[in-house]
């Protein structure tokens, strides 16, 4: 492919209720770039404009300004939606209908019929774990089976790019797993997905970057790597009777803190004073059980990357 | 074009999942039995099989027409009452969020659902008046073809009250307005004006009056005539003796549903 999965240029969205008296802003000037093969993960608090983000570039909401392309095409172009999969946040599905009866009716609107139709729903109900419950009014789905059926529907017409809204909402730890084993499956065969998310330990397992959007505005992108970067910090665990001096004498030249149960935290600025510090630590006859580099998870950067937003929009 | 036909046949399996079906069917196979139990009474054989042949056509058909005004009168109000909630259920978050995401234009979406709405209703009706002809057939062995004609005109008087009802189904994502709206024009609105028209209209002198009545009369659809005069025409053999409510009516079903596809072609969901 030698187009983007997604495009967007300064897209905006403003809400306005009855009468044009209150407005929303949910989306302010988003530029966004998706490659095609990739597993982008678009983080933000509730409110943020995650969902309404999909929904612009699927045509279910109209941007106010700017413009976006899904799979090189405009998104006005209704056509394209064959090449595409969504599983919306609150989805819900005729519950008069059995299980295969709902990937039916969808299979047909994505324009796939007969004996292929009926052959991939087995394999996704297979792949979802639901054959048993093929046979089953969805009425009778608990939240997960829904979400897995979801997941299913989203997947009936080999997409080439998949928009996923709280995919594991409401889904076991272990369907979670299946889930995440799935996605990156789908990833394997160049598949692009956009997945929507709060649980932020879920998206740093499978995504190759993030968005980390507030308020409408984008505030960062990149890298999972990127953002939580490791630091010269480092955790150590040590024993030894020198250790009580540590304890009595913080004012040493070491960078140590104690942190409690024998556990030290050590700040440095390269590996050079890094190794210094260990030299030293050996030399006194302390013996290093157990080092580990500390680095900001997802969350960590999310959390105060969303409050300095917040400080940034009060002042 | 498939995807459309897609919405529309699935409409059928709401209506059915519904008890559409089976209600109407129910009502139908009831009334079919009352006529049924008083065309065995004998007194009416009598007076039919008197009299000439002309004479009798028309007594049959207006006998027919006896039972089955009523009834159909009961299937449209019915028919408006099972199908107005198809459009907002449809509208409904999480499920037109996933219809749309779909590639099928926003117009293909209302056309299907549309048409599936007239189709349910379509076959109620087919089966009801099937039914009814039936009996009267096979009772009095004459087989008046002309009155399954109505079949038509009465499908097509619910499919220009249901456009009202998909526009304002679209406009306030709720059943009550379009229903409501429905049922004025059927019981009130189009008799009255119906009635101004070609009752009181000798008796108005004032031609600004005259034409305000005209006005109002032409852009409302005409169901009362649809239902009356060009119903019982059909059902007697006379044929289409006014092609001026149907056509007037027609297009003011292809505005109205225009109206709702403009509408929803700009909603944001
Ligand atoms: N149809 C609508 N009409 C008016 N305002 C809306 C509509 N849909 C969303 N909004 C507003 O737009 C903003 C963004 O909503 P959106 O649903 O995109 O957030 P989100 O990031 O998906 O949140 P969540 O994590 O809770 O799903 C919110 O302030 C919301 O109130
Ligand atoms: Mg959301």
């Amino acid at each position: 492919m030698n187009f983007n999965a997604i495009e967007t240029s300064s897209l905006s969205k403003v809400y306005s209720s009855a009468f044009g008296r209150r407005k929303i802003e949910a989306l302010t000037n988003l530029n966004l770039i998706v490659k095609p093969g990739t597993i982008f993960g678009f983080l933000g608090p509730n409110g943020a404009g995650k969902t309404t983000f999909v929904k612009l570039l699927l045509g279910i909401t109209f941007p106010t300004s700017g413009g976006a392309k899904i799979l090189g095409e405009d998104i006005s172009e209704y056509k394209m939606k064959s090449k595409i999969g969504y599983l919306p946040e609150n989805h819900k599905y005729p519950a008069y209908l059995k299980g295969s009866e709902v990937l039916d009716f969808y299979g047909k609107l994505s324009g796939m019929e007969g004996i292929n139709l009926q052959k991939k729903i087995d394999e996704l109900l297979d792949l979802v774990k639901l054959t048993q419950w093929k046979k089953t009014k969805v009425k009778a789905y608990s939240k997960g089976m829904m979400q897995r059926l979801g997941l299913a529907q989203a997947l009936l017409n080999e997409p080439e790019l998949i928009f996923l809204d709280e995919p594991t909402d409401g889904v076991d730890p272990i369907g979670r797993k299946e889930i995440r084993d799935i996605l990156l499956e789908l990833k394997s065969r160049s598949k692009t997905i956009f997945l929507n998310s709060h649980l932020l330990s879920e998206v740093e397992q499978i995504t190759d970057r993030v968005g980390i959007l507030n308020k409408g505005k984008l505030i960062r992108e990149g890298t999972v790597k990127e953002l939580t970067q490791k630091r010269e910090e480092y955790k150590l665990s040590l024993e030894g009777a020198a250790v009580d001096d540590i304890n009595k004498n913080p004012d040493n030249d070491l960078h140590l803190t104690n942190i409690g149960d024998g556990y030290f935290n050590l700040k440095v600025s390269d590996s050079n004073e890094l190794n210094k510090v260990l030299d030293m630590l050996r030399s006194k006859g302390i013996m290093i059980k157990e080092m580990v580099q500390q680095k900001d998870s997802l969350e960590d950067i999310f959390i105060s990357l969303i409050n300095e937003s917040e400080k940034g929009a009060m002042k | 074009m498939k995807n459309m036909l897609t919405i529309t046949w699935y409409s059928l399996r709401e209506a059915m999942a519904r008890k559409v079906f089976i209600s109407f069917f129910i009502i139908s196979l009831l009334t079919i039995i009352l006529v049924a139990l008083i065309l065995n009474m004998a007194g009416f054989v009598k007076v039919f099989t008197s009299g000439t042949q002309n004479n009798f056509t028309e007594a049959f058909t207006t006998m027919e027409m006896m039972f089955i005004s009523p009834i159909t009168l009961i299937g449209i109000l019915m028919s408006i009452f099972s199908s107005a909630s198809f459009i907002p259920i449809m509208l409904e978050k999480g499920n037109i969020d996933l219809l749309l995401s779909k590639p099928i234009s926003r117009e293909q979406l209302l056309v299907g659902k549309y048409l599936g709405g007239v189709l349910v209703v379509f076959i109620n009706i087919a089966l009801l008046i099937i039914g009814v002809w039936l009996t009267f057939s096979i009772k009095f062995s004459v087989w008046n073809f002309g009155f399954l004609l109505t079949i038509f005109t009465i499908t097509f008087t619910f499919s220009i009250l249901y456009s009202i009802i998909v526009l304002l189904g679209i406009a306030t994502k709720s059943s009550a307005p379009g229903m409501m709206i429905a049922y004025l024009i059927f019981l009130i609105v189009s008799p009255v004006l119906y009635s101004a028209k070609y009752k009181l209209g000798v008796f108005i002198q004032s031609s600004l009056i005259k034409g305000i009545v005209d006005f109002v009369y032409y852009l409302f659809p005409k169901t009362s005539e649809l239902m009356g005069k060009t119903t019982y025409d059909l059902a007697t053999g006379s044929g289409i003796t006014n092609y001026q409510p149907i056509l007037t009516s027609f297009g003011f079903l292809i505005l109205t549903l225009g109206i709702a596809v403009v509408i929803f072609r700009k909603k944001d969901f």
